[in-house]
């Protein structure tokens, strides 16, 4: 749709701690749920409830590793959310491009008639 | 520059008063953006946004809420609303018009990201702190930030 904004991707992604996160998964190359809790203000649950949400929109993948599951981000779906904030200002190109177009076609309309009935 | 904002100027050759219409009028806002609109031009009534799918036929509602109407200078609107009732964070989009060289200069600006999503600051942070593993976006947050400063 024209909005051009994945509303699950933008949601997850809107949250500061779970932005956070993404920044201290990138920093460090992949983490697990405790380890990020440790540099967090939040418990290790809340850090979980977090990953599950950006695992859902693609943003981070889990790897099993020992007891716990290593967090990675997909820097492929980072990119496409990155990619969808230019799309928003190119939409916006195309829509005053046409707001002017109909606003100079009004003008001319305008003043034709004005000429007319001169 | 506001990382979190969108900002376009554009010169048009038409009175203030007709490019407040096109800005603001359901009737012309359905000809340069969404497949139809409903809204008054007054201060705070609530507004939508349709989209048709052309295939299947298939509508898409979006809420938005007049914020400013203050003909012929300024027009203001909030959509993209993250809560279905019309609240919590949404994007603002407004319309300064201002009388130049015998026509309107223009400027939209849409503000909000930064409540709403991942913000540009962060990632040219990001690019700053760790280069690596980043060239998968930097062409698409050049071009956005070149836009940006071009159209500052």
């Amino acid at each position: 749709m024209s909005t051009a904004v994945d509303d699950d991707l933008w949601s997850a992604i809107g949250d500061p701690t779970r932005r956070t996160m993404i920044d201290l998964l990138l920093a460090g190359g992949s983490g697990t749920a405790t380890a990020l809790s440790e540099r967090l203000p939040v418990t290790r649950q809340a850090v979980s409830k977090h990953l599950a949400v950006l695992d859902r929109v693609g943003l981070v993948h889990a790897a099993p590793a020992g007891r716990e599951r290593h967090y990675q981000v997909d820097e492929a779906q980072l990119a496409r959310a990155v990619a969808q904030l230019s799309e928003v200002g190119a939409t916006w190109d195309a829509r005053l491009r046409r707001i002017k177009q109909l606003a100079e076609e009004i003008e001319r309309n305008r003043t034709d008639n004005q000429e007319e009935g001169e | 520059m506001e990382h979190g904002t969108i900002e376009r100027d554009i010169h048009i050759e038409a009175s203030p008063e007709v490019v407040f219409e096109v800005v603001s009028r359901p009737e012309h806002i359905r000809e340069w953006w969404p497949d139809d609109a409903q809204l008054e031009p007054v201060a705070g009534a609530p507004g939508e946004l349709v989209w048709r799918d052309a295939e299947t036929g298939e509508t898409t509602t979006v809420a938005m809420t007049v914020v400013e109407v203050d003909p012929p200078r300024r027009f203001s609107f909030r959509w993209c609303f993250a809560d279905p009732n019309r609240s919590g964070p949404s994007l603002l989009v407004t319309f300064d018009l201002v009388p130049a060289d015998g026509g309107t200069r223009v400027r939209m600006t849409e503000a909000g990201f930064r409540e709403m999503g991942w913000e540009v600051a962060v990632l040219e942070e990001h690019y700053a702190d760790h280069v690596t593993g980043w060239d998968h976006y930097i062409p698409a947050l050049g071009a956005y930030v070149d836009r940006l400063v071009s159209a500052s």
